[in-house]
């Protein structure tokens, strides 16, 4: 876990999944339904897309609403979960995801602009 | 010299088709004597043909009066309209007419014109009489009717197959006493229907559609008592309907058949010249729609029998010029029920339209005129909730903001008021049409539903079905951009959108006038140490006291002491971008809001605990707003500096904000 948080997860949809297989990411999505596991939940990003999320241990509280989940995009497109956190939703402003997913895509078109990199020290 | 006439006219406007303009010369007036008002006949010439079934209409009666339509003048017809009497024959009605050239300027008469009916097209009148007096003693006469005629005319009809007189429906000709008068140039055609404006029935033996003149014994009026109308007798008959496009007052007998688009309640007035109760509808057919309104008696008579949506057969009804100011249909005509209207139920036409609508598309509202009427159609996205005001003149009324967004992407806000505001129902983003909405500049642009306007919901229209179609695929998750401002901040084009650096770069303030901005950026310093002085306790005067030192504080500009002063604030602070910081001055009210105090509160903090005076500042710091800027260059004992006043701080709303930074974006990109 401790490597993953070192390295730069850019933010992606659904759609991008394919690109950064075994890459570590960070994916932001609304929680669709969790398996009875609980080791296993589907996120939908801002176009409508689902993913599916695979954790670790099992989840230990009610997940709903919108979730910022890191970790690896497996063989498979789905993300293996490091870390996930849910955005509260009773405070401050809803989270567009939509507008998101619009960031998201600019981002995507103009690496030049946003790169991906860890910042030069010193 | 010769003026040049429209040749072929006559024969056109006879058989009824359009002809633009036509120029004619005018070969004889006659005045014809009628009870009342004057009536006059024309004969007019096209240099082919010459036709005296011209008559004028009574509001051109001074052209006649004033002599100005002297035998050979040239005359151009901007509006005429063609009735076909009951015994067939057609008649030209001249509405509108000016003239071209005297009789002196036109020399005489142009061409060789050859009298139009006598091309071998009719038999004498005589025959007309005849024939069709006959079904005059059989009501319901179905065949005879029509073949009668056919019969009559069939030998002098060239090319014109009596089939289309053919007995398919009935046409009461009903025992109507044809007078047939001299005409000259009489019946021609009768097959016409032609021009006759008898929507829907193939029949077109005209006779149904009366005389245009009420009253002249030119042409068979008769048509008047006969009750040739669908409400009456002849089972399985169905009347001849014409167009709403047509009607105007000069007809005397007509039929309509048309949908209730928009019923209104009943109203009761009392003025100086007594009172009544009235209420109006709208009706709509294929060819257009037109106003009815009903007074008195005829209000109890129809109130209860017109049902919005329903399809009604409707004759006999005053028709007289449109009083725009009660009504926006585009017609130039209304009409007003009175005694003998009929109103019968119609239960047989699909084809009749639900509404006639010309729906504007949200994201052109912004190029029509402010007050304008129109027609709007878009899927509810969202709604207010219903609220209740009271307006200027004491009434309470309820109110409700509705969005709407079509397939443009833009989105409008439209008021609705009262009973509609009450009853709409916004749950799953429904459809909804609005006719003869009101386009006002408040907050940008909006709409409100007027006492006039229809509202339909999920409305059994294309359009419609298109919407849904487009929102449930992909509209739901279009970024909409609202023309109509619900918050202050964004006003589009009035929020001059700036960053920092580009006061520099610019060189605003430089001009005459002071510059105006708006940007966002970051408080990162502020000078709490002066940013308190002691004012003027007047309610009017801001101006800085000066301490007497005796308990007293002078103010200058009232020249005044007082024992007191209110604490104000002058706030000096720093903002900052990504790309350049800028020092600014915040006057009271914008200084509280950053700081979140009032004056007198950070006054007082001051004196008494300095620990939370300087909390005050802290929070403050690096918070982010939107900043309304006045810039100014002045010039201070030989020094000019670049000024920057804050004239209104607002929160940032993030999403709104990140709209326009990805439109930005978006065209920086191409």
């Amino acid at each position: 876990m401790a490597g993953i948080l070192d390295v730069p997860k850019p933010r992606i949809n659904c759609s991008m999944l394919s690109q950064f297989i075994n890459r570590a990411v960070c994916f932001v999505g609304r929680v669709e339904k969790v398996h009875p596991t609980g080791k296993m939940f589907t996120v939908m990003d801002g176009e409508g897309k689902t993913a599916t999320v695979e954790l670790n241990e099992p989840l230990q509280e009610e997940l709903s609403g919108i979730v910022e989940v890191i970790g690896m995009v497996s063989n498979k497109g789905e993300i293996m979960a490091s870390t996930y956190s849910l955005l509260r939703e009773d405070k401050g402003v809803p989270f567009d995801l939509e507008l998101y997913n619009e960031a998201l895509k600019v981002i995507h078109d103009f690496p030049q602009h946003y790169p991906f990199q860890v910042a030069a020290s010193g | 010299m010769t003026a040049k006439l429209t040749q072929g006219a006559v024969a056109a406007l006879v058989k009824g088709s359009h002809v633009e303009n036509p120029v004619l010369q005018l070969l004889n007036i006659r005045q014809i004597n009628t009870t009342g008002v004057p009536r006059y006949r024309l004969m007019m010439s096209d240099g082919q043909h010459y036709l005296s079934s011209f008559l004028m209409a009574t509001q051109l009666n001074r052209l006649a009066e004033e002599n100005l339509l002297v035998p050979h003048c040239v005359c151009l017809l901007k509006r005429t309209t063609k009735n076909t009497l009951s015994d067939g024959r057609h008649v030209v009605v001249v509405v509108d007419m000016e003239v071209l050239k005297s009789a002196e300027e036109a020399g005489g008469k142009i061409g060789n014109p050859t009298s139009y009916s006598t091309e071998g097209q009719l038999s004498s009148p005589n025959k007309v009489s005849s024939t069709t007096s006959e079904p005059s003693s059989t009501s319901d006469a179905e065949v005879p009717g029509p073949s009668n005629n056919s019969k009559g005319w069939e030998k002098d009809f060239t090319g014109k197959a009596p089939v289309k007189i053919s007995p398919m429906k009935t046409f009461p000709m009903k025992g109507s006493p044809m007078k047939t008068s001299p005409m000259k140039a009489s019946p021609m055609m009768t097959s016409p229907m032609k021009g006759s404006p008898m929507k829907g029935s193939p029949m077109m033996t005209s006779p149904m559609k009366g005389s245009p003149m009420k009253g002249s014994p030119m042409m068979t009026s008769p048509m008047k008592g006969s009750p040739m109308k669908a409400s009456t007798s002849s089972p399985g008959s169905v009347p001849k309907v014409m167009p709403i496009a047509t009607l105007n007052p000069y007809i005397s007998k007509w039929t309509i058949r048309a949908r209730v688009t928009n019923k209104s309640n009943i109203r009761n007035w009392s003025n100086s010249r007594g009172e009544g109760k009235l209420f109006s509808f709208e009706v709509v057919d294929e060819s257009g729609e037109i106003r009815i309104t009903a007074f008195n008696n005829e209000v109890d008579k129809f109130f209860t029998l017109l049902e919005q949506g329903k399809v009604y057969y409707i004759s006999k009804a005053t028709l007289k010029v449109a009083n725009k100011q009660y009504t926006t249909l585009k017609n130039d005509y209304e009409m007003t029920l009175h005694a003998h209207s009929s109103i019968v139920p119609c239960t047989d036409s699909p084809e009749v339209p639900v509404m006639q609508c010309d729906f504007v598309p949200i994201g052109e509202l912004e190029n029509r005129d402010k007050d304008s009427i129109v027609d709007i159609i878009g899927v509810c996205n969202s709604a207010e909730d219903v609220s209740r005001i009271t307006t200027k003149t004491s009434r309470e009324v309820s109110k409700r903001a509705i969005s709407l967004i079509d397939t443009t992407g833009k989105v409008v806000t439209v008021t609705l008021w009262g009973e509609e505001a009450e009853k709409f129902d916004d749950s799953g983003q429904p459809v909804v049409a609005i006719k003869g909405a009101r386009l006002s500049d408040f907050r940008g642009i909006s709409l409100s539903a007027l006492f006039s306007s229809t509202i339909m919901v999920n409305p059994d229209l294309p359009e419609a079905f298109r919407l849904r179609a487009w929102y449930d695929r992909e509209g739901f998750a279009v970024d909409s951009q609202s023309l109509t401002e619900t918050m202050s901040v964004s006003v589009g084009s009035k929020m001059n959108w700036r960053t920092l650096r580009d006061v520099k770069n610019e060189n605003m303030g430089h001009g005459e006038k002071a510059d105006y901005f708006s940007c966002v950026a970051t408080i990162v310093f502020m000078r709490k140490e002066n940013c308190l002085y002691q004012a003027c306790p007047s309610s009017d005067c801001n101006k800085k006291v000066i301490d007497q030192q005796n308990g007293f504080y002078r103010c200058e500009k009232c020249n005044r002491e007082f024992p007191n002063f209110k604490y104000r604030l002058l706030l000096s602070a720093n903002l900052a971008d990504f790309g350049d910081n800028q020092w600014v001055t915040c006057f009271q009210e914008t200084a509280e809001v950053l700081l979140g105090r009032s004056a007198e509160e950070l006054g007082q903090l001051r004196e008494t605990d300095e620990a939370e005076f300087d909390e005050v500042f802290q929070k403050a710091n690096f918070s982010t707003h939107i900043f309304k800027n006045r810039v100014k260059l002045e010039t201070y004992n030989d020094e000019s500096r670049v000024k920057v006043t804050v004239m209104e701080v607002l929160p940032v709303d993030h999403r709104v904000y990140s709209r326009r930074l990805l439109s930005n974006i978006q065209k920086l990109a191409h």
